[in-house]
């Protein structure tokens, strides 16, 4: 079980999984010859290649071992996904005010110590250097609020 | 005197207003990502890449590079005033410069590192102005199989070179090699992996990618543990005795010299430069016990050896387009995004450009002098900056950029997506440099093949028909058969051991 959880192994499989995904998206690519390779050829022999590869990386790791992946937290890296992701989508529909409030609200809690004085401190600092910089400074083209500025 | 035009040329274009603003924005910022521990220049340069997109091409080019040797800089006050690496090319510094700190010679350790990185960076300038016309000239014979086989060699070098499983880094060069697939075939037209999504016929956008992989993955990580901060030194005299100069000067100079070397090899960089140089001096020190205790050479050294390898590892990337290490590929990406093809023709093609970058660097060099010693305790106040501040910035800056790529969310969730996959990356000790050398290399390295494969008539023996093609193809084999060597294995292992402790 040991062997199985081994960051070898695990990236082994990953590798295999990438070659089997791209094999299978591409197999309506035309291969073409070596003289003229259609748009397949390459994608295809990478595939192979990583496939090989992931053989090679799984197959020693299950012989021999090796260091043992750690256990993720995965608190950090969940907030930090989903705070972008809310970004995104309230940039486009509320302005990057409340996108922004989202994003250092999400991510600061995916942090260790979480002080709600702190968190609400950074959010105004950071939306005046935000306004100044991107809005007024380099003058891009968003909407601070939507319908408001 | 042709070399005396171009460096005229190259000093003209530097010393236009914008361009000395740049550099001294990029300066300023490696400074200030050199000096905070936790993000590296890999990560910052891959945020910033949006921003260069409004940027004319050689303010942007200068700008980079100045973050990349300025954090080079910047990581070596936090190396010896608080015992804490800025930057991995700054580990080595810690040890002797934090005990020359101790010993309440903090000052002159510090100027002793930043004017040895000066000497560095001028002769490392130098030397990209003597090798960079032979290098292109080279380069301009090379037919289509050779630049494969060059490009092979190239990541085959950066990937012995760097740390970690050989077999890994190989599986992630060809991961980042497919990846440079996605978008439409430019021989055929074909849409190849892009799931009907129109944002993704024209490739998968570099900067997305390299902010998600370098930049996210590394907050998280950050993120997972507690950082803790202890005081720093207060800082006396700046100046050197005089016994310490005459230690730092040959130290200084063996420094730049195999810096110089190391950071034109693929895959070495400043990194390498420090830790080779810091074993140099201590194997021929008649006195090897001061080490470790605060040798003057110990700080001079290596802090010389990665400035001088800072600035040479734009060899390749200028002349050939062969990126050396994560920071050269992320300027090649920056220069795609430019619309320039990195390679032989930038020198001829743009030469402003090219003469321009490298003469900015000398300037940028002597920038941070007065930017590093002078105002030293204004750098060493934003260490007291708490990561639990710092984390959310950095991802706002990151989102916003990415947003300001297209002025779409699409690439936001690109940030968001390759954050995850860089993330996984990293939990099983597969490295993201080989996936972006891979990345950036993948498209031009189909072409090339596909070309010299047409030309041949579909005969792959053409490979090791042409001179150039076949010394480069021998050149690879050998490397990966030397990884092979069990000696050789155990040596590499080891030396990767005390760089990780």
């Amino acid at each position: 079980m040991n062997r199985l959880l081994s960051k070898d192994f695990l990236s082994g499989v990953m590798f295999i999984a990438f070659g089997l995904v791209t094999l299978y998206f591409g197999r309506n690519l035309a291969v073409g010859t070596p003289v003229r390779m259609g748009p397949g050829y390459v994608p295809n022999m990478l595939s192979y290649i990583l496939l090989v590869l992931g053989l090679i990386i799984a197959g020693f790791a299950l012989l021999k071992g090796g260091e043992p992946v750690e256990a993720p937290q995965l608190r950090p890296i969940v907030m930090v996904t989903i705070g972008i992701i809310a970004f995104g989508l309230l940039f486009e529909t509320t302005g990057m005010l409340p996108a922004l409030v989202a994003l250092v609200l999400l991510s600061s809690l995916g942090g260790t110590e979480f002080k709600l004085m702190e968190v609400l401190g950074n959010i105004v600092v950071l939306a005046i250097l935000c306004i100044i910089v991107f809005k007024v400074g380099l003058g891009m083209n968003i909407t601070v609020l939507n319908g408001v500025w | 005197m042709a070399m005396l035009d171009h460096l005229a040329l190259g000093f003209s274009v530097a010393f236009s207003l914008q361009n000395l603003l740049y550099a001294f924005i990029g300066c300023m910022v490696g400074t200030l990502i050199g000096v905070l521990p936790g993000i590296g220049p890999v990560a910052t340069i891959a945020m910033l890449l949006p921003i260069t997109f409004h940027l004319p091409p050689t303010a942007a080019l200068i700008m980079l590079a100045g973050i990349y040797y300025g954090a080079a800089y910047g990581g070596s006050t936090t190396s010896i005033l608080v015992n804490l690496p800025g930057e991995s090319s700054s580990v080595v510094t810690c040890i002797d410069g934090y005990q020359m700190a101790r010993n309440g010679r903090a000052g002159a350790a510090l100027s002793i590192s930043a004017l040895g990185s000066f000497f560095a960076g001028t002769v490392g300038t130098i030397i990209i102005v003597l090798f960079a016309e032979p290098l292109t000239l080279m380069a301009q014979k090379f037919g289509p199989s050779d630049y494969c086989s060059l490009m092979a060699l190239g990541l085959v070098a950066a990937v012995v070179l760097a740390s970690g499983s050989v077999v890994k880094a190989i599986a992630m060069v060809f991961l980042g090699l497919l990846f440079g697939l996605v978008g439409t075939d430019v021989n055929t037209g074909a849409q190849r992996f892009t799931f009907d999504i129109p944002e993704l016929s024209d490739g998968i956008d570099f900067a997305p990618i390299a902010m998600g992989l370098f930049g996210i993955a590394e907050i998280v990580v950050n993120l997972e543990r507690r950082m803790t901060r202890s005081g720093a030194i207060k800082v006396s005299s700046l100046w050197p005795t005089r016994e310490e100069i005459r230690q730092a000067i040959p130290a200084a100079i063996r420094g730049t010299g195999l810096g110089s070397i190391l950071g034109v090899l693929p895959g070495g960089g400043p990194t390498l430069a420090a830790f080779s140089s810091y074993t140099l001096e201590k194997k021929i020190s008649r006195n090897p016990g001061k080490f470790g205790k605060g040798a003057v050479e110990g700080v001079a050294a290596p802090e010389s050896a990665n400035n001088a390898a800072a600035q040479t590892s734009f060899i390749p990337m200028l002349t050939l387009g062969i990126p050396s290490n994560a920071v050269m590929a992320l300027m090649v990406g920056a220069m795609i995004i430019q619309g320039i093809q990195p390679g032989p023709e930038v020198m001829t093609k743009k030469p402003d450009l090219f003469w321009g970058m490298i003469a900015s660097m000398w300037i940028g060099n002597l920038m941070l002098v007065i930017i590093n010693l002078p105002m030293i305790g204004m750098w060493v106040k934003l260490l007291t900056v708490p990561y639990r501040f710092l984390a959310p910035a950095i991802l706002l800056f990151c989102s916003i950029g990415a947003y300001s790529l297209a002025n779409s969310t699409f690439h936001v969730y690109q940030v968001a997506i390759f954050g995850v996959m860089g993330y996984i990356f990293s939990r099983l000790g597969c490295e993201g440099a080989p996936f972006l050398l891979g990345l950036v290399l993948g498209p031009q390295m189909e072409e090339y093949f596909r070309r010299a494969m047409l030309l041949s008539r579909g005969d792959p023996s053409v490979f090791i028909q042409r001179p150039i093609s076949l010394g480069l193809l021998i050149a690879t084999a050998i490397l990966l058969l030397l990884m092979a060597l069990p000696s050789i294995k155990r040596a590499r292992e080891e030396a990767f051991q005390e760089e990780e402790g």
